[in-house]
């Protein structure tokens, strides 16, 4: 039955085995594991004379050679070339070795870079499966799934000596790529990308992923976005040329805006970037989490999607979330993937982390080393408090910047929680303190008012007398509504 | 609500004796109404012409007379017409009609029924609950339909007044002389399956609210299953049927005398689902193929009946057991007299003596202590008489066998019982034994003047799996209702970048072809393929009743979770609501698409967009069709097994006819070819591989990515070439762009099309929809 491009692999190959998990008795051999001082794998782009396309090498044992059921330090370099293929790129081209090599019968490949961890199944070794076959399965993948990959060429290292000796390289290239993924700023590219795959299911929305902004879903970073966008200039994910910055502090450009406008058929025309309010960002669905403004402190409250439980302001993150999915732009309200928690960038024109008063605890531990030092011990968890009035005194014990902002938030409008009290008390009394609204709306609580038609002040009364007023239904509506929506 | 008021003064009013009475209050909620709230037959015709001109009734005549009135008997068929004036097609489409009818009204009386229990016990106001936080959009069907959103237990009653209304006026139209255009009947019988939906989500979230069953919960508890796992050393109570309260009244009263490790209770169908929701200690015996082989085996002392497939001749079985038959609805009475008002002594000594072989018990909590306390005294003295012959009396029958084969023809699996005859009576006896996975249990083999010698092919198929029987221990996971939005909001990435291929849900009964087990074998295949499976009733049994080759169960082996590769048990058949709540949930989540009485837009969203399949492999009965026919409606196709052909008719795309296959791009407002996706709504598998090679295709839709469509093609292709040796004919059909072709295939695809002359789709990724109203692109 073996047919197609891998007709001379002993073995089949195919995504139906990606998850296939092997057995310790099923198993030949582990290649890397936490067992194994050194492994890594790494992914190098070269001049192209220094690339031999289809080259498989194999440095130390084959599989059948190494000793059933052993644990042994293993590396996988694949050099490729290509004249479009940029070093920075490298990151997104190797992750792919993941699932290349998952989908091959009988391999399996469990994390990545200087962590991988290899098994080999018995069955497969029997059947002749050798990692020169690995190699051919590598390089034919690259090439069917990206074009812009010219050559390949795949080493394998099986000699613990020779994984030893290559290991400090690679931790080398590893180190220098993380530096400058975090060191690129959304102020030093001319480029961002855009990515509508979303719209199969969420018509409007559009994301726009720069170097400091994953796409919302978190899975999209704007080297994938490169990386994707020259593999297929024509698919979902493209070039967004920003033009001209309108406003650095909140994130808006030209480009940008134009680019959101024609691919969301202008049901979206701007996007501000690293705020809330105003123009935010749309999100579809998928979201990791989503910040919520809370008027009482005039701070915003992050919750995320695994987080049981209502959020500091008695509503759950379905519900908040229902606020703001969709490729909309709810003020207040914002979905958020966790990679864009980590970045300076974060809500940057609303006063970043300084302008964060809650967060779960589960939250707070991923993003915990992102979060800035003089903070960070100050926004409560819901450990901490349960309700917005506990949360007003945690702040204020702790000092939360957001109690008396600094200038510098200041400049940004924000009134801080004492501004927002003294607002109140300068008020009429009359207005009930604002619970929580039922249905996630912002802010309105549905109080029940007895509205009468017309009646603009209080220029008559209704006198009834014994009257017996029998009504089969009472239908109670917000009152704003009136007039909207007839249906039949 | 009631109001009085000797002396009322407000700022705009003043009152004396003052009495106001609210009749109901129903409080207005945010989202906007849409076009069609509570809609009648009328309201959603265009929308069913739609998808009725993509997918043509293709008429399947498993009768060709008409004998609903007193001209016919009528022969329709080569094109003759009726008395009425009826024709093959009107006839089919109203039977098919009939049959939702009596689907959608056993649903609907099911919920009504359900509902006045719990109001009577729990109130009006008891609020609904189906998830906690992580459940927003509680009741999506209802919503959707009737424009209701449900706060309390009460409100449920104005969703049921709706649906009885309009059921009442679908069955009107079946009447001789009514409706006579094939595809309005087809219209109707999509109503009677939306209406169906609704009525199927009133009874489950009423019952998952008030009897406190897991909530939306993917760590649902593990339930024994299997006619090995009851413990036959206690007295047993067996519970058969669709509606739990009287099983429930079994478990608070041996919760209540503290009697819960003395006795047994275990459970066939959908109550047993809906029993081991609320009680850890119940066990379930099997899906309803198991009904005569267990009352058979005697281990059961007391019997109690609801309602829906439950045998009719239970009282009969029940006797020939010595087994007290106890019914609790007067949809079953079973002929027994009404003792709903006698005290519990004399009903409880009147069974223990003997004086009468069961009694009818309209009241569940009375019913269920009956049920505990005659099981107790009668345990003892009956010692589990069974009629399941040993080995050596099964070979002695065998050798009486003619080999007529007129058990043969009266199986309706065709199974192959003299041949087995013939070996069991030379002393093997595998082959006999084996027939006891593909058997459906109905017994018409050992119907008076089948067999002309006598011979019982069912009880020796019994007797000769008598050992593997008794090791027939499984687990299950416990109905766990409603799909969680937050977990719809986890896989929507996945999704989109290909890496869920789709939603597969495995519903339905047990009438299946062959064994059971093919329900497991394509469980387990597209669990491991990462797709996500939901399941409920019989099915969701079928798919416990299976070892992987870890010994496990594949609920074991696989997460409740609604996400890539896990197994989501919904619960019972009213619970198949929740799979299509998730589908329309999708809508709203990802797109923002408003549900309130706003059916059309939603059901064009889900057809174009979820790539969701149904699969009912051994739907037999009149609900399944109506379920069905409410998935249709949503536009979400349905697969079923060679036994569905009887339901009369399919609903088939012709993917060889471009026009068939456009859909309007909603940012242009022109119309683009997608392909034939999905390409039917309703067909019959004959085998479990085409059933299997069916799924990734139905799962295809117009909005798919890139990454989406190769993903689905990549199974389609994998199966296709694992269970029929090569690749699909139809595969260019499907491929958009180059970008959709598996990376795994390229090669062997692009030869592929290459040869069949395939050029890339003009528009790949259209916004698509079928309803005008819905482009978005401005004039001009």
């Amino acid at each position: 039955m073996k047919s197609g491009m891998f007709a001379d692999i002993p073995v089949d190959v195919g995504v139906v085995y990606e998850g296939e998990r092997i057995r310790k008795g099923d198993m030949h051999a582990e290649l890397g594991g936490p067992d194994v001082p050194h492994k890594f794998e790494l992914l190098r782009v070269r001049p192209s004379d220094q690339v031999e396309d289809g080259k498989v090498v194999v440095v130390g044992p084959e599989l059948k050679d190494i000793p059933e059921g052993s644990k042994t330090p293993f590396a996988m370099l694949v050099e490729v070339s290509g004249k479009d293929l940029e070093e920075e790129m490298e990151g997104v081209f190797e992750r792919r070795l993941h699932y290349f090599t998952n989908w091959v019968e009988g391999f399996m490949h469990l994390n990545q870079r200087n962590t991988i961890w290899c098994r080999v199944s018995k069955k497969t070794v029997q059947k002749g499966f050798t990692l020169k076959h690995l190699g051919m399965v590598i390089i034919r993948l690259y090439h069917s799934e990206c074009p812009i990959i010219e050559k390949v060429q795949v080493t394998f290292y099986t000699d613990p000596a020779e994984v030893e000796r290559l290991y400090p390289e690679a931790i080398k290239v590893y180190d220098a790529r993380d530096a400058r993924a975090r060191g690129l700023k959304d102020e030093e590219v001319d480029v961002f990308y855009g990515c509508t795959l979303c719209q199969s299911f969420a018509p409007t929305h559009v994301c726009v992923i720069t170097p400091q902004r994953y796409a919302n879903c978190g899975a999209i970073s704007w080297f994938d976005g490169r990386a994707a966008s020259r593999i297929d200039p024509k698919g979902s994910i493209y070039e967004v040329k920003i033009g001209k910055v309108i406003d650095p502090l909140k994130g808006e450009w030209e480009g940008a805006n134009e680019s959101v406008k024609a691919k969301s058929l202008g049901a979206v025309q701007r996007v501000q970037l690293y705020t809330a309010f105003g123009y935010p960002h749309t999100s579809c669905g998928c979201f990791e989490a989503v910040a919520f403004y809370i008027p009482e402190v005039d701070g915003l409250g992050i919750v995320h999607r695994d987080f049981k439980g209502p959020a500091v302001n008695g509503v759950s993150f379905s519900t908040m979330a229902d606020s703001t999915a969709g490729g909309r732009q709810v003020d207040g309200f914002h979905g958020l993937s966790f990679e864009y928690m980590r970045s300076p960038k974060f809500l940057q024109a609303d006063g970043g982390w300084k302008r964060v008063v809650w967060i779960p605890k589960e939250a707070k531990e991923r993003v915990k080393d992102f979060i800035p030092k003089e903070v960070v011990d100050k926004i409560p968890t819901e450990e901490e408090v349960k309700n917005i009035e506990e949360l007003k005194a945690f702040l204020k014990e702790h000092n939360h910047p957001i109690v008396e902002p600094s200038e510098d938030l200041k400049k940004l409008g924000v009134k801080g929680l004492k501004g927002v009290e003294a607002e109140k008390a300068a008020e009429a009394p009359a207005e009930a303190a604002g619970g929580v609204p039922a249905e996630g709306v912002p802010v309105m609580a549905p109080t029940l008012t007895v509205g009468v038609p017309g009646a603009g002040g209080m220029e008559f009364e209704i006198i009834l007398k014994n009257a017996r007023i029998f009504a089969e239904k009472m239908i109670i509506r917000k009152a704003e509504r009136k007039g909207k929506g007839e249906g039949k | 609500m009631r109001i009085k008021a000797d002396e009322l003064q407000l700022p705009w009013l003043r009152a004396k004796g003052l009495e106001l009475n609210l009749g109901r209050v129903v409080r207005e909620w945010e989202e906007e109404e849409g076009p069609t709230p509570m809609p009648d037959i009328a309201s959603l015709r265009e929308w069913d012409k739609k998808l009725l001109r993509r997918y043509k009734p293709f008429y399947l005549p498993f009768c060709d007379l008409c004998c609903l009135c007193t001209f016919g008997k009528c022969d329709l068929s080569r094109g003759k017409r009726g008395g009425c004036g009826i024709d093959m097609g009107g006839q089919l489409s109203r039977i098919v009609l009939l049959s939702c009818c009596i689907g959608a009204s056993t649903h609907c009386g099911h919920a009504r029924h359900m509902l006045d229990e719990l109001i009577e016990k729990y109130g009006r106001d008891h609020p609904l609950d189906v998830g906690g936080e992580n459940v927003y959009l509680e009741a999506p069907t209802i919503r959707l339909v009737t424009g209701i959103k449900p706060r309390t237990l009460g409100d449920l009653e104005d969703v049921l007044d709706y649906c009885e209304t309009e059921l009442v006026h679908l069955l009107s139209c079946t009447h001789t002389g009514q409706e006579g255009d094939n595809l309005d009947f087809e219209s109707k019988v999509f109503h009677a399956g939306m209406i169906d939906h609704v009525v199927m989500e009133v009874a489950d979230i009423a019952q998952i609210s008030a009897y406190g069953f897991p909530k939306a919960d993917p760590e649902a508890h593990l339930v024994e299953l299997g006619m090995g796992v009851i413990d036959r050393s206690k007295p047993v109570i067996l519970v058969i049927g669709h509606n739990v309260p009287p099983a429930i009244g079994v478990a608070n009263y041996l919760a209540r005398e503290n009697l819960e490790d003395q006795v047994e209770v275990c459970g066939i169908c959908c109550t047993a689902i809906d029993l081991t929701r609320y009680s850890r200690k119940a066990k379930i015996v099997g899906p309803i193929s198991f009904q005569l082989r267990f009352v058979r085996s005697g281990v059961a002392d007391v019997i109690m009946v609801d309602e829906q497939c439950i045998r009719a001749d239970i009282l009969r079985e029940a006797q020939k057991v010595n087994a007290v038959l106890i019914t609790t609805h007067y949809k079953n009475f079973q002929g027994l007299p009404d003792r709903t008002r006698d005290p519990v002594e004399g009903i409880v000594k009147d069974l223990v003596e003997g004086k009468l072989p069961g009694v009818a018990i309209l009241d569940s909590e009375k019913a269920g202590e009956v049920a505990v306390r005659v099981a107790m005294q009668i345990a003892p003295r009956r010692r589990k008489m069974g009629l399941i012959p040993p080995e050596e009396k099964v070979m002695e029958e065998a050798r009486r066998c003619t080999s007529c084969f007129s058990c043969v023809r009266a199986c309706p699996n065709t199974l192959p019982i003299p041949q087995a005859l013939a070996e069991a009576g030379k002393g093997d006896l595998k082959p006999l034994s084996e027939l006891y996975e593909p058997c459906v249990g109905c017994g018409r083999c050992e119907q008076e003047g089948i067999c002309p010698v006598g011979i019982k092919p069912h009880t020796l198929i019994l007797g000769a799996h008598r050992l593997e029987t008794a090791e027939e221990r499984f687990k299950m996971r416990a109905g766990r209702g409603a799909i969680q939005d937050v977990e719809i909001r986890r896989v929507g990435q996945p999704i989109v970048m290909g890496e869920i291929p789709g939603v597969l849900a495995l519903v339905g009964c047990s009438n299946f072809p062959g064994s059971w087990k093919e329900v497991a074998r394509i469980a387990e295949e597209f669990a491991r393929r990462k797709y996500i499976l939901c399941t409920t009733g019989c099915s969701a049994m079928a798919i416990g009743m299976y070892r992987d080759e870890n010994g496990q169960s594949l609920y074991e082996t696989y997460p409740g979770v609604f996400d890539a590769g896990g197994i989501v048990n919904c619960g019972s058949c009213v619970a198949n609501s929740h799979i299509a709540g998730a589908a329309i949930k999708i809508a709203n989540i990802f797109a923002k698409r408003r549900l309130r009485s706003n059916y059309e837009e939603i059901a064009d969203y889900i057809h174009n967009r979820v790539g969701a399949v149904g699969v009912a492999w051994g739907a037999y009965s009149q609900k399944a069709s109506s379920i069905a026919s409410g998935f249709w409606r949503l536009g979400v196709p349905v697969i079923v097994g060679p036994h569905g052909s009887k339901y009369r008719r399919a609903l088939l795309g012709r993917k060889e006819d471009p026009e068939a296959w456009k859909v309007i791009d909603a940012r242009t407002g022109k119309e683009v070819y997608v392909g034939p996706v999905p390409e039917h709504l309703f067909f019959m598998a004959e085998t479990v591989e085409e059933a299997m090679v069916a799924i990734p295709k139905l799962c295809m839709r117009a909005n798919d990515t890139a990454r989406g469509r190769s993903m689905k093609l990549n199974h389609y292709i994998d199966l296709h070439r694992k269970l029929f040796g090569e690749l699909p004919d139809d595969l260019h059909l499907f491929v958009r762009t180059a970008a959709d072709i598996p990376v795994t295939m390229k090669d062997e695809v692009m030869a592929f099309l290459k040869e069949k002359g395939w050029k890339e789709f003009e528009n790949p990724n259209p916004d698509p929809t079928l309803v005008p109203r819905l482009v978005r692109a401005k004039e001009g």
